[in-house]
């Protein structure tokens, strides 16, 4: 039964939404769900899924299977939905922006491409 | 926001999309029929350009316009003009003759686009003139 | 009280610079040289349409704290997303190319230095102003500069006003120098180069960078008509210039240089100068927001960190995008396209690409989840519609006509 006070959200409202760590800081959107079954509950969404990977499986499942043989994983984030404190247009994340991996591109590029060009160094 | 597109909908579009695609086909041909030719174009083009060529080195000596602008303008008017006698060859198969009288003033008024007289020691008058007789031929065959 | 005056200043300034671009300084150059007064009923047109959709997107914006781009991939997903991001990719590209062009044009008409040298340099200079520039620093420098439009208005006084034998063709334009299939493809590239969709995105992104408000709207109004209106005026100035002074001449403006000569009758060296300096300062103010936009937009619809009051590093996928299409369109300024011409075509591309741009932009304005009570008002929605439909059926019509004809 819900509580009338809970909010409702569809599949439709998570997806796509942004991702906000706890420091502020914007890490990407939601490109996936997963979700259980269970036997008294139904279905209960676990996981977003966030990276390239999951982005490309949104168009064709075989472009995923390509970008999974290039990336291999390394950009791939499942986040369990118990990270999310806030619910709404943006998803605010618990941890801090170094706690996720594709939290991580940004530094990833500024570490090893933009270091390289003056001004890019933080 | 989903859209549930029912199979009627789907019927409806394409019916539409085959009109609008006919009718469009239509209208380009009807353009196409009271464009004018291909070659009525380039000529025109050629003959703007050098009238534009014409006036640039003309206000140049009237210190209009800097050398600077004048020399930057021609060089466009250099890679705009060049090629054009091969595109007249081949688009002209109907005009031969009018084509050989505009390849005949061509030639000279090119040589005046690639190399300019833009300072006082030498005799741009000329230059201009040869500028403004291929310009006029050009905007006459353009406009038969 | 006084902050709101000086905002209201700048957002006119950068209206004003933000209308006149490689794009509509080609097309009213050429309307007016082929055509007389013939093409300016549909720069009255498309001036009312950007109007609307500079209030729209700004009203969005403020009322909803949401930028255009993160709008589109929230509401419809991103599979449809990728659809108005290809389109903006792809015109843009070819778009940001011709204002670098456009740039180093101006400056080779300084210099006498051959504009494909300059090119690569102007690329450099834009780059190391988005790397590094603030920005406020991007939206006002240039548009100040583009105050030198003024000078047009100047120089038509200077000609004598319009003549009376030019006003009929106001509404019986002159085919003596121009086809049909050069007024269609004007009509065309008209509409695209003024109701850029890069406009949207980088007018949108400003106002989240501003944090704008609700109670913004009445800033927002007055910032959209006055200064669309007055960039407007620029653009057609430049149209009656070329009409009063270049086609009697039976020079059609196919290049950018010869639309200096316009200037150069009534003002000497100094006018020809006058027509460079705003060549250089409206193409450099677009070529930053061309750049701005597209990265803006894949930022915000991949949910990346964005902004340029950022670090370089602290938004670094942001501004590696930056980059990366900087040099998509240095490439393809290095084929050596005339400027003037890729202006058109991609103003063309834009037309037809318009209703993929900015249909999503209309069913948006109309949702109440996004803008409460501020939703479109009836006239707007039809009045965008048809505009958008014109703007496909005549860059539709127009473009196989032209390749076909050999123009172009």
């Amino acid at each position: 039964m819900l509580d009338p006070q809970d909010e409702v959200f569809s599949i439709r409202d998570i997806l796509d939404s942004q991702l906000l760590t706890s420091d502020g800081r914007r890490i990407g959107r939601v490109a996936d769900i997963e979700a259980e079954v269970r036997t008294d509950d139904g279905l209960i969404l676990t996981y977003l899924v966030a990276g390239p990977q999951a982005l490309a499986g949104r168009i064709n499942t075989h472009l995923r299977d390509l970008f999974r043989f290039f990336f291999r994983d390394r950009f791939e984030q499942r986040i369990p939905l118990s990270e999310v404190t806030k619910f709404g247009p943006t998803l605010h994340l618990r941890g801090k922006a170094k706690d996720y991996a594709v939290g991580q591109s940004d530094r990833w590029i500024a570490e090893h491409i933009l270091r390289w060009i003056p001004g890019g160094r933080l | 926001m989903s859209y549930l597109v029912k199979r009627g909908h789907i019927e409806m579009w394409q019916k539409s999309g085959t009109c609008i695609g006919l009718l469009l086909l239509l209208c380009i041909l009807a353009g196409c029929t009271i464009t004018d030719s291909a070659f009525a174009r380039t000529t025109g083009n050629a003959g703007s350009a050098f009238a534009a060529a014409m006036t640039t080195l003309a206000y140049e000596h009237e210190g209009k316009i800097t050398s600077a602008y004048a020399a930057s303008s021609f060089a466009d008017f250099q890679s705009e003009l060049t090629g054009t006698d091969q595109t007249l060859l081949a688009q002209g198969a109907a005009n031969t003759q009018t084509v050989r009288h505009l390849l005949a003033l061509y030639t000279p008024a090119m040589q005046v686009i690639d190399a300019p007289c833009l300072s006082n020691a030498c005799d741009w008058r000329t230059q201009d003139a040869l500028l403004q007789r291929a310009s006029q031929a050009f905007l006459e065959a353009g406009n038969t | 009280m006084k902050k709101q005056w000086t905002s209201i200043a700048l957002g006119i300034v950068t209206a004003i610079g933000g209308f006149l671009d490689a794009g509509t300084i080609a097309t009213s150059g050429e309307a007016g040289a082929k055509f007389g007064l013939g093409l300016v009923w549909i720069v009255l047109v498309a001036t009312v349409a950007v109007i609307l959709l500079v209030e729209m997107v700004g009203r969005f914006t403020a009322v909803s704290k949401k930028t255009y781009a993160e709008a589109i991939r929230e509401d419809f997903g991103f599979r449809f997303y990728l659809l108005p991001l290809a389109s903006e990719v792809i015109a843009e590209s070819m778009l940001l190319a011709a204002e670098l062009g456009g740039v180093a044009i101006a400056l080779s008409l300084f210099t006498g230095i051959s504009w494909h040298i300059l090119f690569p340099f102007v690329a450099l200079f834009v780059w190391i102003i988005i790397w590094r520039g603030s920005f406020d620093l991007i939206e006002n420098g240039p548009a100040l500069l583009g105050l030198v439009t003024l000078s047009f208005l100047a120089g038509i006084v200077a000609l004598g006003g319009i003549p009376a034998q030019l006003l009929p063709t106001l509404w019986h334009p002159s085919f003596q120098q121009g086809t049909v299939a050069d007024y269609l493809y004007l009509v065309a590239a008209i509409l695209g180069s003024t109701i850029s969709p890069y406009l949207l995105y980088f007018y949108s992104s400003g106002a989240r960078e501003e944090r704008w408000t609700g109670a913004s709207l009445l800033l927002n109004r007055v910032t959209a008509i006055v200064g669309m209106g007055f960039g407007s005026m620029g653009s057609l100035a430049l149209l009656v210039l070329a009409a009063i002074v270049l086609q009697p001449l039976n020079i059609s403006a196919s290049t950018l240089g010869e639309l200096g000569i316009a200037m150069a009758k009534p003002f000497g060296i100094v006018g020809s100068l006058l027509f460079a300096s705003v060549l250089f300062a409206t193409c450099l103010g677009a070529a930053l927001e061309v750049v701005l936009a597209v990265s803006y937009n894949i930022a915000q619809g991949f949910g990346w960190e964005w902004g340029e009051n950022k670090k370089p590093a602290e938004a670094a996928r942001f501004n590696l995008v930056m980059t990366i299409f900087l040099l998509i369109a240095v490439a393809i300024g290095l084929t050596g396209i005339d400027p003037l011409q890729l202006a058109l075509f991609a103003s063309t591309i834009i037309s037809l690409f318009l209703p993929i741009s900015l249909s999503p932009f209309l069913i948006l304005m109309n949702d109440p989840q996004y803008l409460g009570k501020k939703t479109n008002r009836r006239f707007t929605n039809i009045a965008m519609v048809c505009i958008l439909v014109l703007a496909f059926l005549v860059a539709l019509i127009s473009l196989p006509l032209e390749i076909i004809t050999g123009g172009g």
